[in-house]
């Protein structure tokens, strides 16, 4: 496995590559995503299997020593974050092929999706920090392509919202990433901690607060979140599913490497506020909205405060309950835009005042709602009654008695806008009985929707090794343990 | 025991999944599983009553104290009898209630999850697989009582009912973590044994009662149970009287012996649950729906149990359970028999009811049921109600004690008249009346299916009260689960002229008086409205609008004012490292310039930006924008950046090339569009932003404490890479992913500006083409084909 | 960093940022323009200080930092790529409308204006 890390960002690369060359034949566009895309998610686990078992893998480009060289480093958090990622991206593709909508015909389609893929697992490799921007730009300009593909009226508007706002955030990560640089004289991720130990505290202080601005951007926490809710709406579904699954959780990502191991046991208050702010603000933001992708963007930014309270409260349970959060809340949320994909595909509308009665037209669309439904809201037996279980547990037993309420309370607000949804687009009359029966939607993709449904509940069911996995991970990003030998735990 | 939850599953997931053709098998195939329980627990229960509980324990996520911990014990035993029984008495009602347009399958199945999900709660040992359990009937509850999901009153009934009682099981989760975390065990068993005492157990047994007056409808959230009467009377009968609403009762029942003491808990459950049986009384009393009267009595009910069960010596305990075995039976019986009345007369309503005393049957079942409820010798119903006030008479708890007595006493008079008129209301022919005679055509004699269950479970409350000993014993050793000093209880039929006897005397006597008092007042049949009601909608609405309002601020949906959100956070942050650095950084250690000829350029640059704000063209700007740039690249040189340089000024012209090409197409002075915010508030915040950040960098400039990773490139670059200038190596091979990455992004971004440039053209081309027709209609559509 | 180039990267991204504080899409992305000349100013000057051209085998003894160089050089392309991106979205845009401004969303707007307008969908009125 050594030394083949940089696979899983070269090769999807050369996948766009070779996609820019196909670009007259779809067919073949799509046979190259589909065969990168299985190749990289089959290969992530063996990863992640090796990782857990034998220890963390770095590999150096270029054969330099890690110091002076780029390296990509997979340890259990990158390794788990690699797979999830891949999984979905993967799912997500299958889905966009079987959906074939216009966005999807297009050319730049599947040389776009493709460096995306590149960047996500870049991201969760990089061990340089420069390159870790890289990455970032990466599927950042990916992502605009892919938000911007229609070039319609709607897409234009949000989408400038978008790539202005993420713009602004990646001078921000660079000015951060260079001031990182100008104090330590290092980019190397596995170095950082303990130089960075040695700063004055302005300093340490600054740069930290920097970095959180940036990655907080990309994660959509309060105050930052706003260009979301307008922003993903404007996506084709596919592309919404993903960026909704995955791209916050970049920045949930970076924002847990760099608040545990770099900066530990910094900034814990503010970050519970900004914690709390966010859940709150996105579920009353939700709670406003009257269409069915706008209520699910606002539940992004809402569940993204549990992952922070999570970062915020620290430690290694708290840890192991972010990572686990983070594992249950991308395939929920990933499903639950894939169900709205296919409502979309056969109500033609997302708005709520215009669809009724849906779980009689399909009682299995309904259960492929319910199911992830209830997960984001935290009803046990759903997994994510395990992930808030975990941050609430962790509250509680520090003392941190008010953001346990708030997380309580956010839950049950969840449940409101959730079961808003459900009332008001799957319960009540269906408009027109015709098409009784008669999905337009393709067996792909309810197939995909399915499998990622099926996913969450195995999430759910198997939470005791998964846990498990998180606890391990938690052990790994405590600061004694970070030191830059790359050797791991056992 | 796991038997039983499979049956339930199996049989729940074939409902739901396989009815495509037909669903009439569904509810016969539903009452197997009820019939497997019920005997399973009869097998066991000699065992289980002897006083070894039956344990089962599967890990979950060990990591968090989570698994499934069941145990059925005395306690369980009996709620597990009532579950399976009385649903195998409703599925066989059900066979003959719902009619072919239900979708008798989906009911079914969800009844059978419902039945698994309580059965779990009643077992529950684990505290957070109470937890799991409790919100599992919540949601089936949920979906149970929008079975008619066309109504928008059955939507928001089922709706409410989630809310209020998930909101509950959310309060109940806090409490029994706390409860847990200060025990220190993960059982209700290790719960009680442990005993934890002071710290937060006070606050923690306060946000458990707050969960079980949700569940089980006591005051003040008794208002969702009369609106779940939506839900099929089958429905009703198992979720709304028999089982769910006695979940709460169940957490308290397991608790109140260890923890009656603690706190406020006595208070509280006492001033909740004479409340609810005060209230419901009077709301049952004014009701001329037969169900809904019966909805109402059932919170007044249910607050007489919770205060028996709350108390927590060991006397109302026994009677607690006691009064819970009797009131399982007799107001099933009840739900039940008012939905084969409606379904054979077409009406609830106790003003047009006519002719069900042609069926003897139901009659009957209805008379004995009502003689049970209201407690006349000698069903279950007057035993063990004796048997409360005999607990309740022995005193020792204090002012909620004699509370509650007199609550009950009082109870028991409203109990009795509510009963009487639903007894009369039911069984006596209101007078024709043809406005109403459209329901005549319904009228018809109910079928045997419908009289039976209802039949068999009040002929169970009379032959209980008449076997009072032996019911009364069983009764003591189920107690003695809950509480080992509640094992000596007994029930009598008959012990003599006794305090308690008198009150029962004096609850018939008044109770009858106060109906014909009533008889004729004015009644209603709307849904109920009450306080709680009103305060529930009003919070709702409250939340709706506000959410829209609070929305309204946080999501302006203006691009400029979120940037400048943002970039002030950007300043905090550097705001903030800046005032932290105050004390080791010393200003007049910085350089003003490192040679005179960096001022000059430094200055030039910064007036060739200034430029760009100050152009009122397109154009100009853009000029301006280059000219900065290439000043910059003097900047750059002189830092020693001579690559820097080059290609600072080629990126430079290829930036206003591309400008250029745009801006030719656009219009040439800028839009004046309107502005977020004043002129003056937009120049503070850039100063803002400018100021700190470069302050901050300057800061950071000096802080450098470990050389830099260059000293390794510049020693490796000649000898080990073959190169002589640094920075190429350091591009091209040490750091040659970042080119590789950004040459991604080029490549990107150049096919993101064709696809954009493409989408332009041909909506030009179109707008050309159409020259003057219907141009709007088209504009902002993508071409249908791409090639 | 001396004073002057603080001053200068101060300058940057006041301007910077009180242009991408604009309606005009045009402004915003002039703004992005200037904002990215000082985070490069800033990469730069922040981590190395003034010294000869890091060449080997010339003789110069006092080497510069490599390293910013090299960053900043990755940076100015993918500044590069930015701007030309947003100014094909500047283009669509105006072909679209006729123009280059950004308008605010439609949907929040009318949460904005009209906030006591609760839509109940499926609920009881």
């Amino acid at each position: 496995m050594t030394g083949g890390l940089a696979l899983f960002v070269a090769a999807p690369l050369a996948g766009t590559a070779l996609c820019f060359v196909a670009a007259r034949s779809r067919t073949l566009q799509r046979s190259v995503a589909l065969v990168v895309a299985v190749g990289v998610t089959v290969a992530s686990i063996a990863l992640l299997v090796h990782v857990d078992t034998v220890g963390p893998v770095t590999t150096s480009m270029g054969g330099w020593p890690d110091a002076i060289s780029i390296t990509f480093v997979a340890d259990r958090l990158g390794a788990l974050m690699l797979v999830i990622g891949n999984v979905m991206m993967l799912a997500v593709l299958v889905y966009a092929i079987g959906q074939g909508s216009r966005d999807e015909q297009s050319p730049w389609y599947a040389p776009a999706y493709l460096a995306l893929i590149a960047g996500v697992s870049g991201a969760f490799l990089a061990g340089d920090l420069f390159n870790l921007f890289v990455c970032f730009e990466i599927l950042l300009m990916a992502s605009y392509v892919l938000l911007t593909l229609e070039g319609s009226d709607d897409q234009i508007r949000s989408g400038t919202t978008y790539v202005v706002l993420n713009v602004v955030e990646s001078l921000v990560l660079v000015t951060g990433v260079a001031l990182v640089f100008a104090t330590t004289g290092t980019l190397s991720m596995a170095e950082l901690p303990e130089r960075l130990a040695a700063l004055p505290d302005g300093v340490a202080l600054g740069l930290s607060l920097l970095l959180l601005v940036a990655f907080g951007l990309k994660a959509a926490v309060f105050p930052l979140f706003s260009w979301l809710p307008d922003s993903y709406p404007a996506a084709p579904s596919p592309v919404s599913a993903v960026f909704a699954g995955l791209l916050t959780k970049v920045g949930v990502y970076a924002i847990l490497r760099t608040q545990t191991q770099w900066f530990p046991d910094s900034n814990r208050t503010l970050l519970l506020v900004v914690a709390a702010a966010t859940m709150v603000v996105g579920v009353v933001g939700a709670i406003a909205q009257a269409d069915v992708k706008r209520i699910l963007s606002f539940h992004i930014v809402s569940q993204i405060g549990y992952m922070i309270a999570g970062i915020a409260l620290g430690g290694v349970a708290a840890v192991a309950a972010v990572v686990f959060y983070v594992v249950h809340h991308i395939p929920v949320k990933t499903s639950l835009f894939l169900v709205d994909g296919i409502v979309e595909q056969d109500e033609g509308t997302s708005a709520l005042d215009r669809l009724s009665g849906l779980a009689r037209r399909s009682g299995l669309l309904a259960v492929l709602f319910l199911v992830p439904a209830l997960s984001l809201a935290g009803l046990p037996p759903f997994s994510g009654f395990i992930g808030k279980l975990g941050v609430v547990t962790v509250g509680l037993d520090q003392g941190e008695w008010w953001i346990v309420a708030v997380a309580l309370v956010v839950s049950i607000l969840t449940l409101v806008s959730m079961m808003k949804i459900w009332t008001g687009a799957f319960w009540g009359a269906a408009p027109d009985t015709d098409r009784d029966g008669v999905l337009r939607h393709h067996p792909l993709m309810a197939a995909v929707t399915w499998f990622v449904v099926a996913l969450t509940l195995a999430v759910a069911l198997f939470a005791g090794p998964i846990y498990g996995f998180a606890e391990r991970t938690a052990a790994d990003l405590e600061p004694v343990a970070a030191t830059p030998s790359g050797g791991g735990a056992p | 025991m796991l038997i039983v939850l499979l049956t339930y599953a199996v049989v729940a997931v074939v409902c739901l999944v396989g009815h495509r053709r037909s669903d009439s098998w569904a509810f016969p195939v539903s009452v197997l599983p009820h019939a497997v329980g019920f005997v399973w627990l009869v097998s066991v229960a000699p065992g289980v009553l002897d006083g070894t509980p039956l344990v089962a324990s599967f890990e979950w996520v060990p990591a968090l104290g989570l698994s499934v911990d069941l145990r059925v014990d005395g306690f369980g035993l009996l709620m597990g009898l009532l579950v399976t029984g009385i649903g195998a008495l409703v599925s066989i009602f059900s066979v003959g209630y719902f009619p072919a347009t239900t979708d008798r399958a989906r009911v079914a199945g969800l009844l059978g999850c419902f039945a698994a999900a309580m059965l779990g709660l009643v077992w529950a040992d684990g505290l957070l697989t109470l937890f799991v359990f409790w919100e599992l009937t919540s949601v089936a509850s949920f979906l149970l009582i929008g079975t008619d999901d066309r109504s928008a009153t059955a939507r928001a009934a089922a709706l409410r009912a989630l809310l209020v009682t998930g909101a509950g099981g959310l309060s109940l989760l806090a409490g029994l973590i706390l409860l847990g975390l200060a025990g220190g065990t993960t059982t209700l068993s290790g719960l009680v044994t442990a005993d934890p005492t002071g710290g937060v157990v006070p606050v923690a047994l306060v946000l458990v009662l707050v969960g079980t007056a949700t569940k089980s409808a006591q005051f003040p959230f008794q208002f969702w149970l009369p609106g779940a009467m939506a839900a099929p009377t089958p429905v009703s009968a198992y979720l709304h009287s028999a089982t769910m609403v006695k979940a709460g009762i169940v957490v308290v029942a397991r608790l109140a012996p260890t923890f009656a003491d603690v706190g406020a808990w006595r208070p509280i459950v006492v001033v909740c649950g004479v409340g609810s049986v005060l209230l419901g009384g009077f709301r049952s009393l004014r009701q001329q729906d037969a169900k809904l009267a019966l909805a109402h009595g059932t919170v007044s009910q249910l607050g007489l149990i919770t205060i028996l069960v709350g108390l927590g010596t060991p006397a109302t305990t026994y009677a607690g359970v006691a009064v819970l075995l009797a009131h399982a039976l007799f107001k099933a019986s009840w739900f039940l028999a008012v939905g084969a009345v409606d379904h054979a007369t077409g009406t609830r309503d106790l003003r047009r009811v006519r002719g069900v005393r042609r069926s003897a049957v139901l009659a009957t079942g209805i008379v004995l049921a009502a003689a049970s409820m209201a407690a006349v010798p000698p069903t279950l119903g007057f035993v063990t109600k004796e048997g409360a006030l005999e607990g309740l008479l022995e005193g020792g708890t204090g002012w909620p004690g004699a509370l509650a007595l007199v609550g009950v006493v009082l109870g028991s008079v409203l109990t009795v008249a509510y009963t009487v008129r639903l007894t009369v209301g039911l069984l006596g022919d209101a007078p024709h009346d043809p406005a109403t005679d459209h329901a005549g055509g319904h009228d018809h004699r109910p079928g045997v299916l419908l009289v039976v269950p209802p039949a068999v479970l009040a002929v169970l409350g009379l032959v209980g009260g008449l076997a009072a000993g032996p019911v009364g014993a069983w009764l003591a050793r189920v107690a003695a689960s809950l509480d080992p000093a509640s094992s000596d209880g007994a029930l009598y039929l008959w012990h003599g002229f006794t305090p308690a006897l008198g009150l029962s005397a004096l609850a018939l006597a008044g109770g009858t008086a106060l109906w014909w008092a009533t008889r004729s007042a004015t009644a209603t049949t709307d849904a109920p409205r009450s306080l709680s009601t009103v305060g529930y909608d009003r919070a709702y609405e409250a939340l709706l609008v506000g959410s829209r309002r609070v929305t309204g601020v946080t999501q302006s949906g203006s691009l400029p004012l979120y940037l400048g959100i943002v970039l002030l956070t950007v300043a905090a942050a550097s705001g903030t490292a800046m005032v932290v650095s105050r004390d080791w950084f010393d200003w007049a250690t910085v350089p003003l310039a490192n040679s005179p000829l960096e001022l000059v350029a430094c200055a030039a640059t910064a007036l060739g930006a200034v430029a760009v704000v100050l152009a009122r063209q397109r154009f100009g700007a853009a000029l301006a924008l280059g000219g900065s740039g290439y000043l910059l690249a003097l900047v750059f040189l002189l830092q020693g950046a001579p690559d820097l340089a080059v290609t600072q000024f080629l990126v430079e012209t290829v930036t206003i090339a591309v400008f250029l090409l745009v801006l030719a197409r656009l219009p040439q002075r800028f839009s004046g569009a309107p502005d977020w915010a004043p002129l003056g508030v937009r120049i503070a915040v850039s100063l803002v932003v400018g100021l700190t950040v470069a302050g901050f960098a300057l800061q950071a400039s000096t802080a450098r404490t470990e050389p830099s990773v260059a000293e390794e490139y510049v020693a490796r670059s000649e000898p080990e890479a073959g190169g002589r200038n640094v920075v190429n190596v350091i591009i091209v091979d040490f750091r040659g992913f970042d080119t590789l990455g950004e040459i991604t992004v080029l490549a990107i971004a150049g096919g993101g500006v064709v696809n954009l440039v493409a989408a332009a053209r041909r909506e030009q081309r179109r707008k050309q083409l159409l020259d003057g027709a219907d141009v709007e209609d088209l504009s902002g559509r993508a071409p249908e084909v791409w090639r | 960093m001396s004073l002057a180039q603080a001053a200068l990267i101060a300058v940057l991204f006041s301007v910077g940022t009180f242009l991408v504080l604009h309606r005009s899409l045009t402004r915003i992305i002039l703004g992005v323009g200037l904002l990215g000349n000082g985070v490069n100013l800033l990469i730069l000057t922040s981590g190395s200080v003034p010294g000869d051209a890091p060449i080997l085998g010339e003789g110069a003894t006092d080497l510069t930092d490599p390293v910013p160089q090299a960053l900043v050089l990755t940076a100015i392309v993918i500044g590069l790529a930015i701007v030309a991106f947003l100014l094909s979205m500047a283009y669509r845009s105006w072909t679209i409308d006729g123009n280059d401004v950004v308008e605010d969303d439609l949907s929040d707007r009318r949460i904005a204006a009209e906030p006591d307008v609760a839509e109940d969908f499926g609920e009881e009125t």
